[in-house]
């Protein structure tokens, strides 16, 4: 499955567009990295627990765009975005979209 | 394989789907090819406080101060947990406080112990818990 922000792929042909794809998680770090992330956030630097918690979304909801385009007999999705936004405190929200199609 | 690269066809889909639902095996297999795809793309070499980071891991101070800090933290809210519920009982407060009180301590416990039996029953299906960044 080729998967690229472009809307087009070059060298390759979209003889057909399927659609709309999308696939989303909302993922949480347990209480224990919430507190070496609170504490890390008074010393300053990378918080690892919250940069791996926003990476493990961003996997998961890809695999699931993913999903969704191969259920639908794609060949590629262009045009993928994601888009972020904080329901509760500490979770992560990603949505992965774009549009699936067929290549030549 | 097969089904997790997204190779096979739509009625061999739904079939081995059907299969995963009865075969827990099959289902940790998938998972695992899963992971490995996922790890697999992440093609960014490591960066260098990487080395830091595994050797602070390694360090007998740095992980027995981890050690101690959840040990006195998590031992302290259980006391103090427990201290709440005596002075609770043995002060001389209505009933229908004190056991309203009590049973939303004892519901609260229960539903997180809930949570964690479903977290460590589908955490080794989840193939994004070795994603770093």
């Amino acid at each position: 499955m080729i998967v690229v922000t472009t809307d087009s792929i070059p060298g390759r042909q979209v003889v057909a567009t399927l659609g709309f794809v999308r696939g989303n998680t909302v993922r949480a770090a347990h209480a224990g990295e919430d507190a070496a992330a609170w504490l890390k956030n008074m010393v300053g630097g990378e918080i690892e627990e919250y940069t791996k918690l926003l990476a493990e979304s961003r996997e998961q909801a890809l695999d699931r765009m993913i999903a969704e385009a191969r259920a639908r007999g794609a060949d590629a999705v262009v045009g993928l975005r994601f888009e972020s936004c904080e329901i509760a405190g500490g979770c992560a929200e990603l949505l992965a979209y774009g549009t699936a199609v067929k290549l030549a | 394989m097969a089904y997790a690269d997204g190779e096979l066809s739509g009625a061999e889909r739904v079939e081995f789907e059907r299969l995963l639902e009865s075969r827990e095996d099959l289902r940790r297999v998938v998972a695992r090819e899963r992971e490995l795809a996922v790890l697999g793309r992440l093609a960014a070499g490591p960066e260098p406080m990487d080395a830091e980071w595994r050797a602070l891991e390694q360090d007998h101070v740095h992980r027995a101060g981890l050690g101690v800090g959840l040990t006195l933290v998590l031992g302290g809210l259980a006391l103090g947990a427990a201290s709440l519920l005596y002075l609770l009982w043995s002060a001389a407060l209505p009933l229908a406080l004190q056991a309203g009180a009590t049973a939303t301590v004892v519901g609260t416990a229960v539903l997180l112990l809930r949570a964690l039996r479903a977290r460590l029953r589908t955490r080794p299906l989840d193939p994004y818990t070795g994603v770093r960044r």
